[in-house]
């Protein structure tokens, strides 16, 4: 049976003697494999690199001192909550806001009908303790509660329709589009209900 | 985190230098590129035959290393470790784009050659066999072409290379074997 690769190989390394493998001496075809292997191996280890420039290796050195500077400075990772934060706040003010002015438009729309009607619905919103925003001191201090409310000052029922804030089907709607005896009988209503509650 | 070593960087052990890079001491990692840079850039240039991207790749096996540092164990040592990232980097370099339009180098390129008792003829003669070798190296497959050049140009063991390329040793002889006997075809072509 002839040499395999590993045997050959540790032949050729000097790793074992050619003694330790009998069948060498026996099997030409062997020995010349040996033979060109032991000769590849010269061939291959006489093929040289270019020696670069002695003032190469402080120059790579340098491109890798300034490759580590830029990887070793701070960044900013995908789960760092301080940037993600930075990013979301103003996202989250900018919501908040638009949820304001959908309610202070709301309200303010409903007081300025004219009628009974903002009677009946004022009443409604001052035994909704917290949802009169434009008299809560805390509101008055808000900067953007201020905004919001002199940027709709003079936004009326037409403007909330038009908003969309009172789709069809809503409570808003159904108020909107009251008649003044229809308003008139709801404020009654009211009245009495929350008389009977105590409210 | 232990307490930095008080020895100057020179004198520490690679366990320690590692541990001194990881604790952010200055030159630390300096000075493992200083000791392990010409074998890094050899091996790098191995692959590529041609000094700008043995260049690039010795940048970026070292930076690897500095990203993978704390995952050293110590348990080969550095300079396989940094050789192991080294071939890495290389053939998928290698396997990405060809490198035959390189893979001789203008004169001009070597003029930094080893010049000792040479005449000038024996040594552009002995360029130009190299220059074919390294050729023919390129050619070779990724494994068979990492295993002759880590055998060959840097006297590792087989079962360094077989840690290094993650197979066995019987893997990394018949790697060897195979790589040794398609360079002879590949020269035979060639002349």
């Amino acid at each position: 049976m002839h040499l395999n690769a590993e045997e050959l190989v540790d032949l050729a390394d000097g790793a074992q003697p050619e003694s330790s493998a009998p069948h060498l001496a026996a099997c030409e075809s062997c020995r010349a494999q040996l033979r060109e292997l032991r000769a590849m191996m010269l061939v291959t280890s006489d093929a040289i690199v270019p020696e670069p420039s002695p003032l190469f290796w402080d120059h790579l050195s340098s491109r890798v001192r300034d490759a580590v500077a830029v990887e070793a400075s701070p960044r900013r990772e995908w789960f760092d909550v301080s940037a993600w934060r930075r990013l979301l706040t103003p996202v989250f003010a900018v919501a908040a806001a638009g949820l304001v002015l959908a309610l202070v438009v709301n309200v303010r729309g409903t007081i300025s009908r004219p009628g009974a009607a903002p009677r009946a619905v004022i009443a409604v919103a001052d035994a909704g303790a917290g949802l009169d925003l434009l008299n809560d001191v805390a509101a008055d201090e808000d900067a953007s509660l201020t905004l919001v409310a002199s940027l709709t000052d003079d936004a009326d029922l037409d403007t909330v329709r038009e908003a969309g804030l009172a789709p069809a089907g809503s409570a808003e709607h159904a108020v909107t589009h009251m008649s003044g005896v229809e308003l008139r009988e709801l404020g009654r209503m009211l009245k009495e209900e929350m008389a009977r509650s105590g409210a | 985190m232990a307490a930095a070593d008080p020895r100057p960087l020179a004198e520490l052990d690679e366990p320690m230098l590692v541990e001194a890079c990881l604790a952010q001491q200055a030159g630390a990692f300096d000075l493992i590129v200083e000791r392990h840079r010409r074998s890094v850039y050899m091996l790098c240039y191995r692959f590529v035959s041609n000094h700008e991207d043995a260049s690039d790749l010795s940048q970026d096996v070292f930076l690897r290393a500095y990203r993978g540092l704390r995952s050293f164990r110590g348990h080969s040592s550095l300079a396989t470790w940094l050789y192991r990232i080294g071939v890495n980097v290389c053939l998928n370099r290698v396997s990405a784009r060809t490198t035959l339009g390189k893979l001789t180098e203008p004169m001009d390129e070597r003029q930094f050659i080893d010049v000792r008792a040479e005449s000038p003829s024996d040594r552009m003669l002995k360029d130009e066999r190299g220059a074919r070798v390294r050729a023919a190296i390129a050619q070779l497959p990724r494994k068979q072409r990492a295993t002759l050049i880590l055998r060959t140009y840097h006297e590792m063991s087989h079962q360094e290379i077989a840690d290094v390329l993650g197979s066995s040793v019987g893997a990394v002889k018949a790697n060897f074997f195979h790589a040794l006997g398609n360079l002879k075809k590949l020269l035979a072509e060639e002349i």
